[in-house]
């Protein structure tokens, strides 16, 4: 009896990881929402970044080893958006799952991405080989890797694939309706002029036809000479900017600055999901994006 | 709290880096606070990552063996610069290498800002990240570690002029791109600092003790509190040499100066 009592215990321990859940390590927070919204509960998601920090660089902790140690699938932006730290992370955590084959999804590899160099010549400026990889602001993408994302899921845990693929038609019904609802609403936007504070937002202004005429700090941790800032000034004024766009993450200062010396008005947009109150997910990241842009005109 | 990072695998490596920066970092740290020259170390940093920005400007690959001579060669030339300084202004030293740290920081700036490849990375390839160090990388270091302790050993702790300055940058280089130029701070200063009352092999030996045990208790915290471990360890060795003036050992000998 009690034998049989400690081998039925036995069993149930090998027993437990087919009733385990998948887990999913999220590079940053807009993949940890996709994440959400087509598994819900189905997996466990831990998201390495928040969207105050600058997922270029971050500060290494034993967790974060321990985390993607622990993971079944990584879903990332890749594009070398995480080149700083995410391979040391898989290296170190050296978990071959997620390294590479169906437990390492990066989102750059279901989409085509802008600002690509046709070829990879090195004196043409800061050059991203695999392009522009801030490209979670443009909906249509989003519903590209969201697909992506589903058939991976649906590929790692087959007993969940209904549920993943019901979810994600559920959430492409609701997510083409709201690109109709924000695309209608943004539609005043179409041909404004813009000032940015870093070169990332391409893909929210060829989806809005927003028309970027400058950039504050073009070439990242480099400080902008005194003669870029002079001409961004006359720019501004010259050409009636309508925004200076900086993200949640960002110092302000620069911003702040120009918008001082031309009376455009800094709008702070959340950038990616957590970014704000109104940001707590994805829906909520583009309704607040487009509700800040507009708050602008007045 | 959270007990999931603590784990052998992950802290091991960043323990062995600790351990081979402290054996050449005590040493030498002793030399540095005895000349009065604490921020020497991160001039070298600086200039070594000048040297960087540099090479890469002139076409030297970003990654490969290529950057490691280049850090190292410009490493080794502040040190000679500061060799000679020291020689010929010995009054003026401290200054000197602020003026140093400063040049050298914003002459990467102005090689950057022309620079048509932008510099995100290049400005960030000096500074380690003690839980990203692999055993790839502590085997180099361990060998070049090995090679220093032993021209220490050799001279006796004596290293004068060019000899010390030679030996200082190429710790240094190593020592920044494993754990960071605040870690490096620390391991040389600190260790050294708490125990600057007693001498000879005691010192060296008790200064050993309080940088393992701060290195030690830094990466078990900064796993159990889930805090960025660089940062936990500055502070812990810094708590490590403030207890270790608890000890009769430490204390005996102070007392001992002060009559």
């Amino acid at each position: 009896m009690r034998n049989r009592f400690l081998s039925a215990m036995l069993l149930s321990l090998f027993a437990v990881p087919a009733f385990a859940k998948l887990q999913v390590f999220a590079c940053e927070p807009e993949w940890g929402a996709l994440v959400q919204e087509l598994a819900a509960d189905k997996v466990d998601v831990s998201v390495a970044t928040t969207a105050f920090q600058d997922v270029h660089q971050i500060d290494a902790k034993p967790s974060l080893i321990a985390r993607v140690r622990k993971a079944d699938l990584l879903v990332c932006t890749g594009a070398e958006l995480e080149v700083g730290w995410l391979p040391q992370l898989i290296r170190q955590s050296g978990n071959n799952k997620v390294a590479d084959g169906p437990g390492n999804f990066l989102a750059a590899t279901q989409i085509t991405t802008l600002e690509k160099p046709a070829q990879l010549d090195r004196a043409a400026g800061d050059v991203h080989p695999e392009g522009n990889p801030h490209f979670q602001l443009d909906p249509n993408r989003v519903l590209k890797i969201a697909t992506g994302l589903a058939a991976r899921l649906a590929q790692l845990d087959a007993a969940n694939a209904a549920t993943y693929q019901q979810r994600l038609a559920d959430f492409t019904a609701r997510w083409q309706a709201a690109i109709k609802r924000w695309e209608s609403r943004a539609a005043p936007l179409k041909g404004r002029k813009i000032l940015v504070q870093h070169v990332s937002w391409v893909y929210l202004n060829t989806w809005l036809g927003l028309e970027q005429i400058g950039a504050l700090e073009p070439k990242p941790g480099v400080p902008p000479t005194s003669a870029h800032l002079s001409s961004l000034i006359s720019t501004a004024k010259d050409e009636n900017a309508y925004a200076i766009i900086s993200a949640a993450y960002q110092d302000q200062k620069p911003a702040k600055w120009l918008s001082e010396r031309t009376g455009v008005p800094v709008v702070v947009l959340p950038y990616t999901v957590g970014g704000d109150a109104g940001a707590k997910d994805l829906f909520g990241l583009f309704d607040s994006t487009i509700d800040k842009l507009l708050g602008a005109a007045k | 709290m959270t007990l999931e990072g603590l784990d052998i695998s992950i802290l091991g490596p960043a323990m062995l880096a600790g351990v081979i920066v402290l054996s050449t970092h005590v040493p030498l740290g002793r030399q540095v606070l005895a000349r009065g020259i604490i921020f020497i170390d991160l001039a070298i940093a600086q200039i070594a990552a000048m040297g960087v920005i540099a090479a890469q400007f002139v076409g030297v690959d970003e990654h490969g063996v290529g950057v490691q001579i280049a850090a190292a060669l410009a490493a080794l030339a502040g040190a000679a610069l500061l060799a000679w300084t020291d020689r010929r202004w010995p009054k003026m030293q401290e200054p000197f290498i602020g003026t140093l740290f400063v040049l050298a920081a914003t002459g990467g700036l102005l090689l950057l800002a022309n620079n048509p490849q932008g510099g995100e990375h290049l400005k960030d390839l000096l500074v380690g990240q003690i839980l990203w160090v692999s055993y790839g990388q502590l085997i180099p270091a361990a060998i070049l570690s090995a090679v220093l302790l032993v021209i220490i050993w050799l001279r006796q702790g004596r290293l004068a002029g060019v000899l010390f300055y030679a030996l200082f940058a190429l710790a240094i280089t190593v020592s920044v791109q494993l754990v960071g130029v605040y870690l490096v701070f620390a391991s040389l200063i600190v260790p050294a600092l708490a125990t600057s009352n007693l001498s000879g092999r005691r010192q060296l030996t008790a200064a050993y003790v309080v940088g393992g045990a701060g290195y030690a208790a830094g990466l078990v915290l900064s796993a159990v509190f889930d805090l960025p471990s660089g940062a936990m360890i500055v502070w812990t060795l810094a708590i490590s040499a403030l207890a270790a003036q608890l000890l009769p050992a430490v204390r005996d000998q102070r007392a001992q100066q002060v009559q």
